[in-house]
């Protein structure tokens, strides 16, 4: 049975078609994954189902009913949840406040907490969430925030659930706890409809498959008939994905550019970093791996000079640093500026800023990196998560800077642009540049790195250098990847029973 | 409606306040007159608040500074005009601004809102300035300074043209639209309008884009608070001939409405500056058959239909 049937759905946005026509439907208590490139229109899509924006033409049918959402309270209200990209959390609020906010259970005029503090404790359970309810959430990392934001959903009985690219925050090993819980609402008879790029967990997880491209729905498929192969291809479409292994290594003199010696680091008397040490060398990229909140933050702000009050050795022996930030909307940029403004912002030898310049910027970086954008002058947050890091990317490569830091520089981008990307950051190194890239995606820090440490803790807990990860052999390399998994969560090798 | 309620005739009403206010040259100079220091305060709050600084001061600021141009015009009354006015001016801007720099300084050492210390720092400012004005400087018996001489004074519009005869409209109309011209290409055309705007945006991205932000605070609260100075100008060069406290009257406190209503944008100030003098000395002009407190409903009710209007075609482009 269809719970939901997309019918002709096309939006426009201006001159950008995101939807284009769009027809199909979604089974109930099926995993429905729908796929494509940064910009394809499958966020779009979703918002319309979840009556953020309204479709331009089409119908949508929800459990046999013609659905005409004019804000997502209606949405709501026909128990569709969606758990969106960026979080929609109250910092200062803590776990319960958050959840309730907006359908609080009442006493009175009191709210009454008890109650609804044992009705989040039996989700809590029964999902393993393993969150406490009393702590605020700047206080928590940013998969228990997801977390929150699940147990949000849980709380409104959301029957139908809209996941928008939520592995691309996780950790490997948080994204085996994630569809636990996803199969454990198909086993309640939920709904889910997940947004992704990963196409090993796309193979993992779901029951059908939807590609969009360029705002069409071109292709579908279910778990039976799922290839990979097909799959990337018809997500990118005729052009091919580069899988370059051109040569890269740098060939100029070699020397250290930073290095970090016994740092540690106090933040609310609780120790982030803890001897931390690392050396950066020209033409090597550097990675960190580990699960987010280790510290991979603190040394990156040290590292920028934006934090002083670390103790230890810091050895710099540049000025000119680039850093890609992990948020690009709260750190990357200032997303009511327009593409130039954002690039030109940081030229500070640009005395006068005028709308010349920045289109000059704009257009150079639009050209160069493929920067798919509405128009010109469109503001940053009009453009797709994919192209948003493209134009921060290009900004700080553009620089010609000497140490360039990259942290998550893939987060929620697709798999053409990722490459894109990635050949961007080895082409750096090929000049000579020192690059520190912090990920938590495994598979991009054995790709690009030429060493990388695992981080646990504030501590490097093990480096690894290229002829140790650099493997062939498939079991070897299973072996390698489970133990850096062990090291990632804090697990030694001295305590293996 | 509220007209209608008191029991008076909106139209007559209304045509009555059109025709006073347009039909003679010493009702628009009037209105305009009205309108200088709302454009030179809204300017300079305008630049504190792309910071997003909400600088609430305004009123002390503009009151201090306002006090030291009538003073330093006054004592350098023997000098030629062309260095007394400027003289007085930048001692003017430095006392606002510094003034500006004291919210600022404890924002950034200790990060404290600043909507709370503009405010304390009101009460502080106005009651310095009345303990310096009663025991020092003011005229026996009186709460305003010394005359300037009138070779500091700005000249008035009726003085060469015949048709604003007996309004106050003087020349400082025109320097104040030229600050707001300033202003906005600081705003939207110098790089450091753009951080300050950067940071008012998003603190934390432009703190990682490598901007100041503490130099930034620290400088858009002394240039914003600074440039409220010169609304002395108007009311002691171009009008009266001294400082008077409470010339001001709230003024301080309008202009936040004045940028408000503009979006911050210092062309838009001038036009909504116009709006509330047209306003303000529209209500006067009524006063006779509309007691003076509805004129005040009235222009609320006027700003609060431009501000929702305003907010429905928005709505309506975007769709």
């Amino acid at each position: 049975m269809n719970i939901i049937e997309f019918k002709n759905i096309t939006k426009k946005f201006g001159n950008l078609t995101a939807n284009d026509n769009v027809t199909f439907s979604i089974k109930k208590n099926s995993v429905h994954c729908i796929v494509g490139e940064n910009g394809a229109g499958k966020s779009t899509l979703m918002k319309i189902l979840f009556g953020v924006y309204r479709q331009d033409e089409g119908i949508i049918t929800i459990k046999g009913k013609e659905a005409d959402f004019s804000s997502p309270l209606d949405a709501i209200d026909c128990r569709i949840g969606m758990l969106h990209q960026h979080f929609m959390l109250i910092e200062d609020f803590t776990v319960l406040e958050n959840v309730i906010l907006g359908s609080e259970i009442t006493r009175n005029i009191k709210l009454d907490f008890d109650k609804s503090e044992k009705i989040l404790n039996e989700y809590i359970e029964k999902y393993n969430l393993d969150l406490s309810l009393d702590k605020k959430i700047s206080e928590l990392s940013i998969s228990e925030q997801q977390k929150v934001e699940i147990l949000k959903l849980l709380y409104r009985n959301s029957d139908i659930i809209i996941f928008d690219e939520p592995t691309a925050v996780l950790s490997p090993i948080e994204v085996i706890e994630f569809f636990k819980i996803i199969y454990q609402f198909k086993i309640e008879g939920k709904t889910i409809i997940l947004i992704t790029h990963k196409l090993n967990e796309v193979k993992e997880i779901s029951e059908y498959v939807s590609v969009l491209r360029r705002g069409k729905l071109v292709y579908e498929t279910d778990a039976e008939n799922l290839d990979i192969k097909i799959l990337s291809k018809e997500i990118v479409g005729d052009v091919d994905v580069k899988n370059d292994s051109g040569n890269y290594e740098y060939e100029g003199e070699p020397g250290v550019l930073a290095e970090l010696k016994n740092i540690n680091l106090k933040k609310n008397k609780l120790n982030v970093l803890n001897n931390f040490d690392i050396k950066l060398k020209k033409g090597e990229i550097y990675g960190i791996c580990g699960v987010e909140g280790n510290g991979q933050n603190e040394v990156i702000d040290i590292l920028y000079g934006l934090n002083k009050n670390f103790t230890g050795d810091l050895n710099i022996h540049t000025k000119k640093i680039s850093l890609v930030p992990d948020d690009r909307i709260k750190k990357g940029m200032i997303k009511e500026f327009s593409v130039g403004e954002n690039i030109i912002i940081k030229k500070k030898n640009l005395k006068s800023v005028n709308s010349k310049s920045i289109l000059k910027a704009a257009n150079d970086v639009i050209i160069k990196y493929d920067v798919r954008l509405p128009e010109v002058n469109a503001p940053m947050e009009s453009l797709s998560g994919g192209n948003q890091q493209k134009v921060i990317i290009a900004r700080e490569v553009e620089l010609d800077n000497d140490l360039l830091i990259f942290s998550h520089p893939t987060r929620g981008v697709d798999i053409a642009a990722s490459s894109f990307i990635h050949s961007m950051i080895l082409e750096q190194k090929k000049k000579g540049k020192a690059i520190l890239l912090v990920s938590s995606d495994l598979d991009e820090i054995l790709k690009l790195s030429d060493r990388f440490g695992v981080i646990n803790k504030g501590c490097i807990v093990a480096e690894f250098e290229k002829n140790q990860f650099n493997l062939q052999d498939e079991t070897e390399k299973t072996i390698l990847l489970e133990s850096i998994g062990k090291l990632m969560i804090g697990i030694t090798g001295e305590q293996k029973n | 409606m509220v007209l209608l309620v008191i029991g008076k005739n909106p139209f007559e009403v209304f045509s009555l306040m059109f025709s006073d206010v347009f039909g003679s040259g010493y009702g628009l100079g009037q209105t305009l007159f009205k309108a200088t220091p709302l454009i030179i305060c809204g300017s300079g709050l305008a630049i504190c608040f792309h910071a997003s600084l909400f600088n609430i001061g305004a009123e002390g600021q503009l009151n201090a500074g306002s006090f030291v141009i009538g003073l330093v015009a006054y004592y350098l009354s023997g000098l030629p005009f062309f260095v007394a006015i400027p003289a007085a001016l930048i001692c003017g801007f430095i006392v606002s601004g510094l003034l500006g720099l004291v919210p600022a300084i404890i924002k950034v050492e200790k990060g404290v809102s600043e909507v709370i210390t503009t405010i304390m720092m009101n009460f502080i400012i106005l009651a310095l300035i009345n303990f310096f004005l009663i025991d020092f400087f003011a005229v026996k018996s009186t709460v305003h300074t010394e005359k300037i001489s009138d070779a500091v004074m700005i000249p008035k519009f009726s003085d060469f043209m015949p048709m604003f005869q007996g309004s106050s409209l003087n020349f400082v109309f025109v320097f104040a639209i030229l600050i707001a011209v300033a202003a906005y290409f600081f705003i939207y055309k110098t790089r450091f309008g753009y951080e300050i705007r950067a940071v008012g945006y998003n603190d934390t991205a432009s703190k990682y884009i490598g901007i100041k932000i503490n130099k930034i605070i620290l400088s858009s609260f002394f240039i914003g608070a600074g440039l409220t100075s010169f609304v002395g100008m108007n009311f002691i060069m171009g009008y009266k001939g001294y400082y008077e406290f409470g010339f001001s009257n709230n003024l301080g406190f309008t202009a936040i409405a004045v940028a408000l209503l503009a979006k911050n944008n210092p062309i838009g100030v001038i036009f909504s500056a116009l709006l509330f003098g047209f306003l303000d000395y529209g209500g006067l002009t009524v006063n006779t058959i509309v007691p003076k407190e509805i004129m005040f409903v009235i222009q609320g009710i006027v700003i609060l239909t431009i501000l929702s209007v305003d907010k429905l075609v928005e709505k309506y482009y975007l769709k």
